[in-house]
């Protein structure tokens, strides 16, 4: 059950900077669909190609595994934003107030933790692949075709750096509201019963539908 | 010492001679020296390079061909229709390239250390329906080979088409592709032989190589006992692998028999055809593109050249 | 301090991260980097100085594992059966299958609540998703049962346990996700998936007649459709019986070549659906929020994958799989019983997790002792345990955790299904829902205990391909 959270919003600093942030996330999410809609098209030109007209597309493997990487992390923030990621609310969810505040500081800061060791990595694995001074920068080329990986490195580190600010603006929500004692923060999202969520994902269904 | 080696896959012959290597380096140093092979549980196949590169690992086997762009040098050894008749001239071309200072400098960069190659025999293509076994039937035919190979074929007409390893059974029993080329025992694993109506016995493309890399540093600590261990080992370990391939070779045949399987022989007009059309054109673009990166294609070429002829004289 | 005992307290780090509520997918990857982390500076014998060099190795082995894992074809297929589910929604086929259902299966006794477990099993053979499915159908077919005078839980439980099936029935993202972790032919599982998944809900509707015959009231048979009216009911569901029939023909057609590749198969099924989508109405602004939907889904699938597999390649370095799989092995107990025990373990488990994260989390040690457990992963049909050849008992063990996993959809506290049709439906509480679900545990035991008994129909099928 992805994004079913609810994230208040109001006129501080920190509700405008969340705000800030959420149309970069919803693009690169878009994008990240976009880019499996194109998945579906390269599929039907491949089997059209090759079942057709015998000219298969060339690589057609190499392109796939390329997108792969667009597609699993270009999203992850705005998933983040929403508190969309899978997780066991049992305990979270039994908890009010400030220890649930301080249980949700400390998990968060901990994920902060991972990912700034993340980017740091995944950078130095982007790293090894390009090189300025080669063709196409490329220092790690696909088995088929030969095409430069760099770019689909690349995306890692770059959602990751995006995610590391949404996780500095909901550190900030849930320290403020850990210090302030408060009920319903903003920026940060709030556990729904499942019960909760589930009517808000109905309700999503039923607009659109 | 222990150290961990990243393989993937199976244990399977290809890569009997990392295990032997194991087994020796361990009983000539009283166990002092021992090595921990992993087949894919420490870093995906096309990652290993990186892997040594970064110290995950003191050990690991790559293919050139997954990724030129990382090992420019040596996909020499993946240029098509080589002449390359056996595996022990497989070995010696591919030793001769590795030390040649390009290769070596190319590997530092790496932090990697070239230790011995993994010999394969040349990629012969089996294939359903009817047996293609003149050039002209070429044209058209859908052949699951990558890099080098896949060129080759295209310049006779063929159609190289995309699929992993891990789907070229499937590609074939549903028609995605005619035909496919891999070594034996990668027919065998694979398990296109079992749907293969014939093979070609003698077309030879070329093959793919596929080193055993060490991490520099990790070379350089090893003690010189531990090293001298390490380094007598190889030409044991490679000899066999050898044998062991061998015997896979022998049974090749028999297996063909029991699949039902027909031995296509290609006239030699033939073959020389194909090598024209496709080997020339190939070398001369690669000769060229590495020219252009700094490399020396042409003595690198050249080097492949008088390695075989000198490694047939010597027999 | 060995090996096996840092697997082990990172293990145990890892679960107490998730119980407090850190999301699976970062207190996988947590657990993964910190112990790889200790493993390496224990290689160094804790030396200070050099803690940054364990530091930075680990940082870079961990930072190498998301790009490197998801860049597999065979995972492309997760997001595009996630895609077909959300354009099908928009191209009504939902509905368009309840009400072709309906018409031809109302008349048996309890025949709404049977028409509704045979179109979510054709809604399956669209959607990969069950908890997507479980919504779905709460909304088209619980209002018309309870207007025949159905009981009001046992609508909510024939719903809940009908939405279970499109995991089992391909496209299943589930199954994917096993046939990667174990590195098994995709093809092959989704079609052992079939068969198992027809099976399930033959038994949820012979369970439903049952019922229905025992207890008159829970649920009148409802007649009066004519021929013409059936027939006409079956063109706006065409398109799934098109999509499924692609699929099939993509991985094996009995009357000759296949058409291509699983994942060409699941990608041009997306595109079928697209279309009938577009004929029906959809216009930018749904495709849009499709994408950004089925976007969300699948970050948060990946996220899982990567960050479990994280903890995997530290697994990997700490050898704890070979070691457990040793010990399971070195077990005087029959191979037969040890299995019974990881699947009742499963039950367990499935109470209080997700079904995605529970399988990413125990396959990489699980699924090594099963192989080991049947005599190997190359071992022949006469040499093992189980009678199956050791890809076989892959692709067999791989359909009984999809099964346990789905069973653990509906089963309280925490079973997701059950939520979802009471979120739907205001006037249903949980508990209301887990009361009428529960003729169906019966129903799924039995089936479990028959795929356990009789390999053969899970096995039948991809014996073929
Ligand atoms: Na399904
Ligand atoms: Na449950």
């Amino acid at each position: 059950m992805a994004g079913s959270s609810t994230v208040l919003e109001d006129s501080s600093l920190l509700s405008r900077l969340d705000r800030a942030l959420l149309p970069l996330e919803r693009l690169m999410a878009l994008l990240s669909g976009l880019a499996v809609f194109s998945l579906m098209f390269l599929a039907v030109y491949s089997v059209t190609g090759r079942k057709f007209f015998n000219a298969p597309l060339p690589g057609y493997v190499d392109l796939i595994e390329a997108a792969m990487p667009f597609i699993a992390f270009l999203g992850i923030s705005y998933v983040q934003r929403n508190g969309g990621h899978i997780r066991m609310d049992i305990v979270v969810g039994a908890l009010g107030g400030r220890a649930l505040w301080l249980f949700e500081l400390i998990s968060t800061l901990l994920v902060l933790l991972l990912i700034v060791m993340l980017v740091w990595g995944a950078w130095a694995h982007f790293d090894r692949s390009f090189d300025l001074t080669r063709p196409l920068w490329s220092r790690d080329s696909s088995i088929d075709i030969g095409l430069p990986i760099w770019p689909s490195k690349l995306v890692v580190p770059v959602a990751f750096s995006v995610l590391v600010l949404r996780l500095l603006l909901q550190i900030w929500g849930f320290g403020r509201a850990l210090v302030l004692g408060l009920d319903a923060p903003v920026a940060v999202p709030l556990i729904q019963s499942i019960e909760e969520q589930a009517r808000a994902e109905a309700e999503a269904l039923e607009e659109e539908g | 010492t222990e150290w961990n080696v990243s393989l993937w896959g199976k244990r399977r012959a290809f890569t009997e001679h990392v295990e032997k290597l194991a087994e020796l380096v361990s009983e000539k140093t009283d166990g002092e020296f021992t090595m921990n092979i992993s087949y894919g549980g420490l870093s995906k196949n096309t990652d290993n390079l990186d892997g040594i590169s970064i110290g995950a690992f003191e050990m690991a086997q790559f293919c050139a061909g997954y990724h030129p762009d990382k090992n420019r040098v040596i996909t020499v050894l993946e240029l098509p229709f080589l002449g390359v008749n056996t595996l022990d001239e497989e070995v010696a071309i591919s030793h001769a390239v590795y030390e040649h200072p390009a290769a070596v400098d190319e590997m530092a960069q790496w932090n990697a250390k070239y230790l011995m190659t993994s010999p394969m025999p040349q990629y012969n293509i089996v294939g359903t329906g009817e047996p293609r076994d003149e050039l002209a039937e070429f044209d058209g035919m859908r052949v699951r080979a990558t890099g080098g190979i896949g060129k080759a074929f295209e310049t006779v007409g063929a159609v190289p088409t995309s699929v992993t390893s891990s789907e070229a059974y499937q590609a074939m029993e549903s028609g995605v592709v005619d035909t496919v080329a891999f070594a034996q025992h990668a027919h065998l694993s694979f398990g296109t032989i079992n749907e293969a109506d014939w093979w070609t016995a003698n077309l030879n493309p070329g093959t793919v190589n596929c080193p055993v890399v060490v991490n520099i540093d990790a070379y350089e600590s090893l003690t010189d006992e531990e090293r001298e261990a390490l380094d007598s080992s190889v030409p044991e370990a490679i000899d066999y692998y050898l044998e062991n391939y061998g015997e896979l070779l022998k049974q090749w045949d028999e297996v063909l028999d029991e699949k039902g399987v027909e031995k296509v022989m290609l006239s030699d007009k033939a073959i020389a055809e194909f090598r024209s059309t496709a080997a020339d054109p190939i070398r001369e673009a690669w000769i060229a593109d590495m020219e252009a990166q700094g490399i020396p294609g042409q003595e690198l070429y050249d080097l492949v050249m008088e390695t075989l002829e000198a490694q047939r004289a010597g027999n | 301090m060995d090996e096996i005992s840092i697997g082990l307290w990172t293990t145990a780090f890892l679960l107490f991260m998730v119980v407090i509520g850190m999301r699976v997918a970062f207190a996988a990857g947590l657990a993964g980097f910190l112990g790889l982390v200790w493993l390496r500076w224990n290689g160094f014998d804790y030396a200070p100085d050099r803690f940054g060099k364990a530091l930075e190795i680990s940082v870079k082995i961990a930072g190498q594992v998301p790009h490197s894992k998801v860049s597999a074809q065979a995972l492309s297929l997760i997001p595009t059966f996630i895609l077909i589910g959300y354009l099908a929604y928009y191209a009504r086929l939902t509905s368009a299958m309840f009400e072709a259902a309906k018409r031809w299966f109302a008349w048996v006794p309890g025949g709404l609540a049977v028409s509704t477990v045979f179109a979510t099993a054709g809604f399956a053979a669209v959607s990969g998703a069950s908890v997507a499915t479980a919504a779905v159908f709460a909304r088209i077919a619980i209002p018309e049962m309870l207007k025949v005078g159905y009981n009001k839980q046992f609508a909510a439980g024939v719903v809940a346990a009908g939405g279970t099936l499109a995991s089992l029935i391909p496209p299943s993202a589930i199954l994917v996700i096993y046939a990667i972790i174990v590195e098994q032919d995709v093809g092959k599982l989704l079609l052992a998936g079939f068969i198992p998944g027809a099976f399930s809900a033959i038994v949820y509707a012979t369970l439903i007649i049952g019922i229905a015959v025992i207890f008159k009231s829970v649920g009148p048979p409802v007649t009066g459709f004519t021929w013409r009216q059936r027939f006409a009911s079956l063109p706006p569901a065409l398109p799934i019986v098109a999509v499924v029939v692609i699929i099939i023909f993509f991985v094996y057609n009995p009357f000759g070549d296949a058409w291509g590749t699983p994942t060409e198969g699941g990608a041009v099924g997306a595109f079928i659906v697209f279309v009938m989508a577009l004929a029906r109405g959809m216009r930018w602004g749904q495709l849009k929020e499709a994408l950004i939907e089925t976007a969300k889904l699948t970050v948060m699938i990946f996220t899982i994958i990567w960050g479990v597999l994280i903890y995997v390649r530290f697994l990997g370095f700490a050898d704890l799989p070979g070691a457990f799989s040793d010990w399971i092995t070195s077990l005087t107990l029959s191979p037969m019983l040890i299995l019974v025990c990881i699947l009742l373990a499963y039950a367990v488990l499935g109470m209080f997790m997700d079904a995605i994260g529970m399988l990413l989390l125990t396959l990489p040690v699980v699924y090594p002792a099963v192989m080991a457990l049947n005599g190997g992963e190359m071992v022949s049909a006469a040499d093992s345990s189980f009678g199956m050849s050791g890809p076989m008992c892959a692709v067999w063990f791989g359909i009984l955790v999809v099964k346990m996993a789905e069973f653990c959809l509906i089963t309280p506290p925490i079973g997701l299904n059950c939520f979802v049709v009471a979120g739907v439906r205001p006037d249903l509480s949980v508990q209301d829902v887990f009361k009428g679900v529960m003729p169906f545990f019966v129903a799924d035991a039995v089936t479990i205990a028959l795929l356990v008994a009789f390999p053969a129909i899970v096995l039948w099928l991809p014996s073929l391909a």
